[in-house]
Formats: C-alpha cells, sequence, structure tokens
C-alpha cells in the first residue's frame, strides 16, 4: 500500500502541514482528518508545503476543496507551496490556480499570511 | 544602383534576417506576432496596426499595437478570410474607422492565415512599393512562424487534453480499486466526493441514494429536509440519463433553484440507485460531455461498490440465519427421544421426519412407573424458531407434570394454562397422550384437539376424539374429557400428525384421510416396525419429487 504522512509546524498563528509520500484515494482520508484537526484547534491559516510529497491524485485535490470554504469563511486559507512539477500539473490540469495561491517556497506563503 | 540604394537594400536584408532569426527560434505566436508589429512600425514608422488570424472559421484579433481596447473589441464578425481576400463592408468600414489604411494578407504556401493592417505612416507619406514589397516578404516569414507556432500551441492543447484524459483514467482505476477495498459505505461516499470536488472545484453537491424507496443523503451541501421536500415532488428513480443545467432548469426548476446544474444518475444493470447533483464550478466551466461521462464512470464504481457491500451484508446475515435454524433444528432433535421403551404387551415403533425448515412436531413415550407409560404426540402451529421454542416448552412441562401424579384429564388442564401463559402471538399446539397401561393392557387418553389418533380392531376403525379445545388458545375453562380403552390382543393405534395425510404429490393432492386409513387396514396384521417402514415408503413415493413441507410424525402401537 501506498505510503502518506503529516506532520504539522506552528510558525506563529499560521500552521504548516508537510505532505509526505503519496497522496490518492487511499491516503486522502489521512489528510482529511489532519485538516479536520486543524479546524478544530480553530487553526485557520495553513501552509501546506508539499516539498516531500510525490504523488497526488484528484481524490487528494479534492480533500483541498471539501476543507476550502471552512477555512475562508473563517477568515484563514490554505496556500500551496515547493511542489515538484508533476504534482503542480495536476493541480494545473484540474485548474487549481484559479482559487488557490501558490509559492516557491514556504517562507513566501507565510509571509503573505503575515502581511495580511 | 547608387550606394544609397544598396545601403537600404542591406539594410532591409539585415532586418529580415534578424526578424527570421527571432520569429523562428521562438514558436511562440504571441511572440512572433509581437516582433511582426515592432518590425512593420520600425520599418515604416507607424503608430498602430492590428494582425487578425483565421480561427477555426471566424477572424479575430491575434494581436495589435496603438488601439484602445474598445477598438479591439469591436472589430466586426468576419467570416473565413482566404486567398482571393474579398473585404466585407463591415470589415473596411472598421478599418476606415480606425484609420489603418495599410492591408496585406498573411499566407503561408499552404494557407491563408489572415492579414495585417497598419495606420497611416507618421510622415504621412504613403507606402511605396518598395515597402509593400519588404512587408510581403516579412509576412512570408512571419506566416511559417506562425504555422508552426499554431502547431505547437495545438500540440500543447491536444497534450493538455491527453494529460486530462490520463488523469481521469488513473483516477477511475484508483477509485476502482479503493472501492473495493474499503468497506463502510461512508467511506465510499467520502471518497467519491473528493474525486468529483478535485476533478472539478465544485462546492455545492448532493450525493443521493435510493433505498427501498427512501432517500439516503449521503453527501451533501444542502439539507435533508431540503433536499427531500423537493426531490419526492419528482419521480427520480426514472432519471437514466445526466441531465445538464439546460434541461435540468426545464424538467427540475426547483433543483435549478439550489444552484444545482449537473444531474447524473448512478445506474446498475440499468436501474437507477441513486443521483449525483452538482452546483457550478467555481471556474465557471459549463461541464462538457466528457466531465459527464466521468460523473457517470466515478458513479457507476461508486454504486457498485454500494451494492457489493450491501449484498455481503445480507449475505452474511442469512448465513447467519441458518446457521441458527440448523442450531435449532440440532436442539429439536435431540428433544425427540432417541430410544423407546420396551413394554411387555406393547410394541411400539414411532417416526419422525423433519422438514428442511424447523417445524414443531413432538412426539415422546416416558416411562412413569414400573406399569405405565405415557405416549404423546403434538403438533405446534406454525414454524421456524418460535414453534420450535414452543415445543421445548410443550416438553418440558410435560417432563415435569408427569411428575406430580395427577390424573390425565386435570394434568392436561394444567398444561392448557401452562402453554396459555406462554405463547402471545395466536400460536397453539394440538395435543394428544395417553397413559399406557402394561399391566391390565388398557389405555386411558386425552386429545386436545390432534387429529384422532386410530384404533384398528378386526378391521374397523375408531377415532380417538376424546377430550377438549387444542393447547394455548385461552385458559381451561371446560374440564378435559379423558377416555379409557381395554385393549385386546392384534389392536394397533396409530397416532400421527397432518404431515402425514397432508403430504403432496406432484399435483399437488393431499394424501388424504381416506389413503391413509386403507392403508392401514391392509397392514393391520403386520408388526410395528414393519407398518412404519411401509407407511413411510408409501409416503415417499406418493410425494415423489416434491418437497416436504411439514414434519411427519408417527407412533404405532401394536398390542401383544
Amino acid at each position: 500500500m501506498s505510503d502518506f504522512s503529516t506532520t504539522i509546524r506552528e510558525a506563529g498563528d499560521v500552521s504548516i502541514i508537510e505532505l509526505n509520500g503519496y497522496l490518492d484515494a487511499h491516503t486522502a482520508p489521512q489528510l482529511e482528518s489532519a485538516f479536520s484537526d486543524l479546524i478544530d484547534k480553530k487553526r485557520f491559516k495553513i501552509v501546506a508545503n508539499f516539498e516531500k510529497l510525490k504523488y497526488i491524485s484528484s481524490a487528494g485535490l479534492g480533500v483541498f476543496m471539501a476543507f476550502i470554504e471552512t477555512i475562508r469563511s473563517n477568515n484563514g486559507d490554505i496556500k500551496l507551496t515547493t511542489m515538484i512539477p508533476s504534482v503542480y500539473n495536476i493541480f494545473d490540469l484540474l485548474g487549481f490556480p484559479l482559487l488557490y495561491e501558490f509559492f516557491s517556497t514556504e517562507k513566501e506563503a507565510i509571509d503573505k499570511f503575515n502581511q495580511q | 544602383m547608387t550606394p544609397t540604394d544598396l545601403t537600404k537594400v542591406q539594410r532591409n536584408l539585415s532586418a529580415l534576417v534578424e526578424f527570421s532569426r527571432i520569429v523562428n527560434s521562438s514558436l511562440n505566436l504571441e511572440f512572433t506576432l509581437n516582433n511582426l508589429l515592432l518590425s512593420c512600425f520600425g520599418k515604416f514608422l507607424v503608430t498602430r496596426g492590428i494582425v487578425v488570424l483565421n480561427d477555426k472559421g471566424n477572424s479575430k484579433i491575434y494581436s495589435s499595437k496603438g488601439l484602445s481596447p474598445e477598438i479591439v473589441e469591436s472589430f466586426p464578425q468576419v467570416k473565413y478570410i482566404n486567398e482571393d481576400i474579398i473585404i466585407d463592408s463591415k470589415l473596411s468600414e472598421y478599418l476606415k474607422l480606425n484609420k489603418l489604411i495599410f492591408f496585406q494578407k498573411i499566407c503561408s504556401s499552404r494557407d491563408c492565415l489572415g492579414f495585417i493592417a497598419l495606420g497611416e505612416k507618421i510622415n504621412k507619406t504613403d507606402y511605396s512599393e518598395e515597402e509593400t514589397e519588404f512587408l510581403k516578404t516579412i509576412l512570408n516569414i512571419a506566416a511559417t512562424a506562425i504555422e508552426n507556432s499554431i502547431f505547437i500551441q495545438e500540440l500543447k492543447l491536444v497534450n493538455r487534453n491527453l494529460d486530462s484524459r490520463i488523469n481521469r483514467l488513473n483516477s477511475l482505476f484508483e477509485l476502482s480499486k479503493e472501492f473495493g477495498i474499503i468497506n463502510q459505505e461512508v467511506r465510499i461516499g467520502k471518497l467519491l466526493l473528493y474525486s468529483l470536488l478535485g476533478h472539478f472545484m465544485i462546492s455545492n453537491y448532493s450525493i443521493v441514494l435510493f433505498e427501498n424507496k427512501e432517500l439516503i443523503l449521503l453527501e451533501s451541501t444542502i439539507t435533508h429536509e431540503k433536499i427531500n421536500s423537493v426531490l419526492s415532488l419528482y419521480d427520480i428513480s426514472k432519471i437514466s440519463q445526466p441531465i445538464n443545467s439546460v434541461n435540468m432548469k426545464k424538467e427540475f426548476p426547483l433543483l435549478s433553484g439550489f444552484g444545482f446544474e449537473l444531474i447524473v444518475p448512478m445506474s446498475l444493470q440499468n436501474v437507477t440507485k441513486g443521483i449525483i447533483l452538482l452546483g457550478k464550478r467555481i471556474n465557471n466551466i459549463d461541464y462538457t460531455e466528457d466531465d459527464i461521462e466521468f460523473v457517470s464512470s466515478v458513479g457507476s464504481l461508486a454504486i457498485v461498490s454500494f451494492e457489493n457491500k450491501k449484498l455481503f451484508k445480507e449475505a452474511l446475515e442469512k448465513q447467519k440465519l441458518e446457521e441458527e435454524l440448523e442450531i435449532a433444528k440440532t436442539i429439536q432433535q435431540k428433544l425427540l427421544p432417541s430410544k423407546l421403551p420396551e413394554l411387555k404387551n406393547f410394541e411400539i415403533a414411532a417416526l419422525s421426519v423433519s422438514s428442511k425448515q424447523v417445524g414443531g412436531d413432538y412426539y415422546d413415550v416416558i416411562k412413569l412407573n414400573e406399569k405405565d407409560y405415557v405416549v404423546a404426540i403434538g403438533d405446534v402451529s406454525g414454524k421456524g424458531v418460535p414453534a420450535s421454542l414452543l415445543m421445548a416448552n410443550l416438553q418440558a412441562f410435560l417432563k415435569s407434570i408427569c411428575k406430580q401424579g395427577l390424573t390425565i384429564d386435570s394434568a392436561t388442564g394444567v398444561i392448557n394454562d401452562l402453554v396459555t401463559e406462554n405463547t402471545s402471538d395466536g400460536r397453539f399446539i394440538t395435543f394428544f397422550w395417553g397413559i399406557l397401561d402394561d399391566e391390565f393392557k388398557s389405555f386411558k387418553y386425552v386429545n386436545a384437539g390432534h387429529n384422532p389418533p386410530l384404533l384398528i380392531r378386526n378391521n374397523k376403525i375408531q377415532r380417538l376424539e376424546k377430550g377438549g379445545i387444542i393447547l394455548g388458545v385461552m385458559k381451561t375453562f371446560t374440564p378435559y374429557l379423558q377416555e379409557e380403552i381395554f385393549l385386546q390382543s392384534g389392536d394397533l393405534i396409530v397416532l400421527f400428525t397432518d404431515g402425514i395425510t397432508e403430504a403432496k404429490n406432484l399435483e399437488d393432492e393431499d394424501f388424504s384421510d381416506e389413503r391413509f386409513e386403507s392403508f392401514l387396514l391392509s397392514l393391520s396384521d403386520e408388526n410395528s416396525t414393519e407398518i412404519i417402514k411401509k407407511i413411510g415408503n408409501e409416503i415417499s413415493d406418493y410425494t415423489l419429487g416434491q418437497m416436504q413441507s411439514d414434519d411427519i410424525t408417527l407412533i404405532v402401537i401394536k398390542v401383544n
């Protein structure tokens, strides 16, 4: 079975969620519960760091869609950073750049939150 | 050629070479056109110009400079521009109005691609013949570059579409794998939802399943009450094809009102088992045929998975039930006597054949003391576990009442009271019992509504009917009656349940009392064991191939 894990770090009121491994239909529930936890803790400013993510499928993308409304209605956002090209390609293919901000480094994404 | 002419030619040539080098190295349409305009601007000293290209039968401005966006917007609808360009009146009016006075078509060796139109020169002089020639040359070079860039652009689009298709196929493959593994319905719903959300960027959705005419809302951004109130107005199980937003407005205006733009049925073997309702995509793009096809495929995968889980659950439950029935049957078999006692003056034999289901037939032979034996037969109404439970109760009552030293008539009253107290669902027992006296060859019996046992003496049949009402209907009000018969050598007593007389042949006819009685008369000289065997054979010959629907119980007592 494919491996996937998440690690959460804090930087002020921004939470950084590091994605690791393969995010597909099988592992999507793990990301789902990670987001649920953050929302329960009222951590709505989220930076998703994709540096160590090797693969994403549309079910994985769906998890981002599932939570974005709740997060934004609480003045938060999910900002996406440091993707390898093949992962970004999927996001691009399905039109996500229209709805999400992508950054090449985690720091830029955190700074963007702090400017607001 | 004068030296000035030569410099001019040289300048023109180097400009052409430069232009050619730049545009051919880029393969980017926008860049090529931009460079074309800039080159013309530099060469002719103009400040405005447009490049119009054919695009699938229509022409539109691909690049412009020095014109306001409004002017670019107002470019008229012009049909395909061909080799022998005929400028229609709207186009020439547009060019005149916007002072685009110099006009040249752009043609490659194969095709006419469009045209360039330039404004007047800054020094207000006319375009010379030489300038026209230069433009034609530069356009020739540009045409090849434009063709190539368009080709590359199309290739990129094709590649992207291909990527998108591969991505969808991957998703389907992944989901089919995943749907096979997971066994919680909630999980299946979530995965289905995430795949759709990821693919289409939707914020408004509802996934509804139909189960036993009820609507189950699997995932939804709209409350159950709301969606139910609307869906219940339509026969949505009749939706067998996807419905787009246009038709939805016509057929399901209320659903359109919730912001839904697409209904896709989830069907299994042409039966619609659920629907997927999707709202507008956040990027405002309409659902294409391919999109609908994808939703439909994902939906089918999910519904197969749901159905499999359901069938699996049902099969498990059925298996469990069958196991329980098997246990009940075994217990019931153990309640019947495994060995009959041997008496001095009587020869007793019994036959008990249980039907496929757990039934409610009961018989017993119990030794009371040195000379008295109880012989009992009963049939509990109904079948299955409840009937066998009641039968087990009856056996327990009987065993304990035998030890009380009551007379058989009053004991029957007590048993009836006990059974009545212990049945609530209208069940009853037809019951017959008697005490054989092995010393004085007598038989004292009470019949509580059981089909009368037969006493056969000298080829005559007497029915043992004395008694009272069946057990379990009401508390004993009128005492049961008993009868005592003094037996003679050769007498035959046959106790049986209606499984014998109601055994059916292929024509669905009963074996019947008449047939049974006349068959018994023909056997009255045989011993008990032989009689039992022959009756058993006769019944199985009669019912040949028919499923036995009821238990068969038979006791034969022969007086020595």
